[in-house]
């Protein structure tokens, strides 16, 4: 388990990080929101042991993070590098090298991960040669050739055309279903929503929420009810909820922002007392809207 | 130790195929090939003017006058006449440089040049060669007893030296002195090199990826190792290069003569063991000092560009070396030399200059290696500590206040 326990963490006069703290389960998938500068770049630094805390503290598997620890992580950083002369071939090659990996293993690694990220054609160019997108696969593999414990993945869909995009998840499943732990952060939102098992919303170096989506969306005040056919004591009966109000809709149904206690059974009764409806939905909230929610309520 | 070896082999690699080493190597070799073989080959050819010559006049006196001037002037022929010649004459006599005419007069002898070039006529030489001449006809004393007059005996001992002679410190002061060009270039070229690398790691923003993967110092020493690995095997080229070629010039006698400087090479295949061992013991504590503060240096910068700025204030220190070591070859004992040749950064320059022309104290050697390897290892710490931060380092160069912070921790 990843323990992340009130970090801090200075630069000169500025706090990057105030008071950030999260766990994560062995094997499990771990979405690190926020906006920019909140800190999310730094906290991965300090799980990393890139930086060092200047406050709280962190462990894998109850060890503090050394040099032996760091061996079995990976890392994708938020602002991608490579050696532009070397070749795709020998730069994953060497990145399993620095990580501790010998012959054979190490070539049959590299070639596996050629394959997986469908970069064969290129695996004898120099990186300096291939597209934007391409660099950021041959990233990845640098990331996770030595098969990481944990792969901590700053941005990686980001730069990424829809094809490679869902290459890139692929890849993310396949090594979540082999257990390796991921801790991801994106702005691609429903990326994050389809591979996280767990979230933490951070914003100016603090925790702002953290959780399942579920445990997210319980803690969310309101819902929003889709009712059909949209007529006028349908409307009736919504507007007298204490708190409810009415939303845009773009498909032709009635939708209501009601507070999240209301009883939805209850209400579903009224409606049907005074109309024949054929549509009741609770829509519940995305990762996006509790996201923007949560930036937005503290800002 | 794995890590480092992964660095280290991927970092030669990386130099063997770069550019820049290449060239460097290629045009190190073509200078000292150039050093060696040029001052000859193009002296000759700026020579001919004023060393041909022809000898006019009686003809006792030019057959004498052709014995003692052939060891500096190519005769080209000899005519009776003694008017001032014309162009004919000139191009009829192998387009000869200069015409000197001989004549017997009351005090002695007299020599009359007409040259192409009068600037370029060695009248000093003309008139020392033929001076036994002008003696014999001044004096009426025999050529025997002249020349043993004009070989007075000096005999030039030097005290408290460690050479036998003066003409064996001036070959050795002339190695040293190109040996320290060699020190010089060499661990600037080689710092250089690496303060760009890691630069180029810092602006591809491959540092992060890197510092994540493994150990910064680790990294930092990978790099260290393989650069000095690949600047001793530049060493070895141009020293036997320069070794071999030198040799060769030294077989030529009159060619070395003209030429000093290949001559001074020429010297460089016989260098006394303990002085090689001197230049590669410093050489090897001055790289790793500049290397680390280069490399430091180079990972606090965000764009190529400047590189200039930070690379500035550490080249003036080198610079401020080469000089005093250059002193230090004509005054090695000098008490501020002496005491340069501790100071960290300068003293590999200068102690091994003190060591190549005279006969340091063993303890002043001593503590010059020891002060100088705990200066290797305090640099080390504290460029250590600069390149962590400043390899994630982005945006505006940080100020010395800046600088002077991190490295105190």
């Amino acid at each position: 388990m990843l323990v992340v326990d009130h970090v801090r963490k200075d630069f000169g006069a500025v706090r990057a990080v105030r008071d950030v703290s999260f766990h994560i389960e062995a094997g499990s998938t771990f979405g690190l929101l926020g906006p920019n500068g909140a800190g999310k770049t730094t906290t991965m630094r300090m799980i990393l042991g890139i930086l060092t805390p200047d406050g709280g503290s962190i462990t894998w598997k109850a060890e503090r993070i050394d040099g032996r620890t760091r061996r079995r992580f990976g890392y994708l950083p938020e602002e991608r590098g490579l050696y532009g002369k070397m070749k795709v071939r020998e730069q994953i090659a060497f990145f399993g090298r620095l990580h501790g990996m010998v012959e054979p293993q190490v070539t049959t690694a590299t070639a596996s991960w050629i394959e997986r990220l469908e970069l064969p054609a290129y695996a004898d160019r120099p990186c300096g040669e291939l597209s934007k997108g391409n660099q950021q696969k041959v990233q990845v593999a640098c990331a996770a050739v030595h098969g990481p414990e944990l792969l901590v993945l700053d941005e990686p869909f980001s730069g990424l055309d829809p094809v490679n995009a869902d290459i890139l998840l692929g890849v993310l499943k396949e090594l979540k279903a082999q257990g390796t732990t991921l801790v991801l952060s994106s702005h691609q939102m429903w990326q994050l929503e389809a591979l996280c098992n767990e979230f933490c919303i951070i914003n100016a170096g603090e925790n702002r929420a953290s959780g399942t989506l579920g445990q997210l969306r319980v803690a969310w005040p309101t819902r929003v009810i889709r009712v059909s056919p949209p007529t006028s004591a349908v409307r009736g009966i919504l507007e007298r909820i204490p708190g409810g109000h009415a939303i845009p809709s773009e498909n032709g149904t009635l939708d209501f922002e009601v507070p999240s206690a209301t009883t939805l059974p209850d209400l579903l009764r009224s409606l049907v007392a005074v109309d024949a409806v054929t549509l009741f939905e609770a829509v519940e909230p995305s990762l996006h809207d509790i996201y923007v929610r949560i930036i937005e309520e503290r800002a | 130790m794995n890590e480092f070896i992964t660095v280290y082999s991927a970092e030669m690699s990386r130099r063997l195929k770069s550019r820049a080493f290449r060239i460097g190597l290629i045009v190190g070799l073509a200078g000292v090939i150039l050093f060696i073989k040029l001052p000859a080959l193009l002296g000759g050819a700026f020579d001919t003017n004023g060393k041909t010559i022809v000898l006019s006049g009686d003809p006792a006196l030019t057959a004498r006058a052709r014995t003692l001037l052939k060891k500096d002037f190519s005769i080209v022929g000899t005519s009776t006449q003694t008017s001032p010649p014309d162009p004919a004459f000139m191009k009829a006599h192998q387009d000869a440089g200069a015409d000197v005419i001989l004549a017997r007069i009351k005090t002695g002898l007299r020599a009359t040049v007409y040259a192409r070039d009068p600037g370029n006529m060695d009248s000093t030489r003309l008139r020392r060669d033929l001076l036994p001449l002008n003696l014999q006809l001044a004096t009426s004393l025999t050529q025997s007893r002249i020349s043993s007059l004009l070989e007075m005996p000096v005999d030039i001992r030097t005290v408290a030296s460690k050479f036998g002679s003066a003409a064996e410190a001036d070959a050795a002061r002339a190695v040293a002195y190109t040996l320290i060009f060699f020190l010089y270039f060499l661990i600037l070229f080689n710092s250089q090199l690496l303060m760009s690398s890691v630069a180029e790691e810092k602006t591809s923003r491959i540092a992060e990826l890197l510092v994540a993967s493994i150990d910064p110092l680790a990294l930092l020493y990978g790099k260290i190792a393989a650069a000095a690995t690949l600047a001793i095997v530049q060493m070895v080229i141009w020293v036997v290069t320069a070794a071999l070629l030198g040799g060769g010039a030294s077989s030529g006698g009159a060619e070395a003569a003209a030429a000093p400087s290949s001559g001074a090479l020429s010297g460089l295949g016989v260098i006394p063991p303990f002085e090689l061992a001197g230049f590669f013991i410093f050489f090897i504590l001055g790289y790793l000092q500049l290397a680390m503060l280069f490399a430091s240096a180079g990972s606090l910068i965000s764009r190529t560009e400047d590189l200039g700025s930070v690379s500035g204030p550490l080249i003036i220190p080198v610079i401020g070396a080469l000089f005093i070591a250059i002193a230090a070859l004509g005054f090695p004992d000098a008490p501020w030399i002496v005491g340069a040749s501790l100071v960290p950064l300068i003293a590999p320059f200068v102690m091994f200059a003190r060591i190549a022309v005279s006969n340091v104290p063993v303890w002043q050697v001593a503590l010059s290696l020891v002060i100088n390897v705990a200066a290797v290892w305090v640099i080390s710490i504290l460029a250590g500590r600069l390149y962590r931060v400043g390899m994630l380092l982005y945006g505006r160069t940080p100020k010395l206040r800046q600088v002077w912070a991190t490295i105190r921790g």
